[in-house]
């Protein structure tokens, strides 16, 4: 992980893209460092962590849902302002850079921590299907990439060869496109974090 | 068919192929998981979650950010 991390930063910086190279960079030190420090003191699991006996409180069926409905409907609002906003700003300006970048980073730094509760558990995967997502990822990767490699430059797209950034330059070059991709965007982003 | 053709066509192909292993992935006993399954295998494990969502980020900066 670490090293397609050093080579996504490596392909970002040297198409004219620093500010995504150095969060690979970032990311990939702080997880070889983590990896380190792990290695030699190991942390127990979450299930030796939990305090014996002691059932939390739990609160009635009614509120739960009422406060879990009301949560729901503010980070709806909270995304939908955010991509109307965000989205209105033009790309690759400051403003979009600042927003875009505090929230991947805040959402990286929550992914860093260990989830409050598991994940769902589909047990052992089937290897040859899961094999298949592989390749079918590898090989969108490889497109892309001989996509970029066929360019006249790095930073100048080819009509010939387009990658995918390319091809999603008229939809991001609108204000309601810029948004709907943005809502897209944090839905992916809320849909991995609730993995 | 030009180099622009062949090369749509193969973005197009490899997105029927995920949509594919998806549908195959919906049928009883089959041998393909749902991506939601390996999305949700490989965010097990810190390196995974963290790998997941730095990509996610990246996806972000990559098409708004300088």
């Amino acid at each position: 992980m670490v090293l397609v991390l050093l080579l996504i930063a490596f392909f970002s910086a040297i198409s004219g893209k620093p500010l995504d190279g150095l969060l690979m960079l970032l990311v990939a030190g702080g997880l070889a460092w983590d990896a380190q420090v792990r290695s030699r003191h190991p942390v127990p699991g979450p299930a030796d962590r939990e305090p014996p006996g002691q059932p939390a409180r739990e609160a009635g069926p009614v509120s739960r849902r009422g406060i879990r409905l009301l949560l729901a409907a503010a980070a709806v609002v909270a995304g939908g302002g955010y991509a109307v906003i965000v989205g209105s700003f033009s790309r690759f300006s400051w403003p979009a850079t600042v927003a875009v970048a505090s929230l991947g980073t805040l959402i990286v730094l929550v992914g860093w921590q260990e989830p409050r509760r598991p994940g769902p558990d589909y047990g052992p995967l089937p290897v040859r299907g899961t094999a298949a997502w592989g390749a079918v990822l590898v090989a969108g990767g490889a497109w892309e990439l001989w996509s970029l490699f066929q360019q006249p430059a790095l930073e100048i797209t080819s009509y010939a060869h387009p990658t995918v950034s390319a091809l999603t330059d008229p939809v991001l070059a609108s204000q309601p496109g810029r948004a709907l991709v943005l809502g897209a965007w944090l839905l992916l982003g809320w849909y991995l974090v609730r993995r | 068919m030009n180099s622009h053709d062949v090369t749509i066509t193969g973005y197009v192909l490899i997105l029927l192929a995920a949509v594919g292993l998806q549908l195959a992935a919906t049928r009883a006993r089959s041998p393909v998981p749902p991506l939601g399954a390996v999305l949700s295998r490989i965010m097990r494990t810190r390196t995974g979650r963290v790998g997941m969502l730095v990509a996610w980020a990246w996806l972000g900066l990559h098409f708004f950010a300088k």
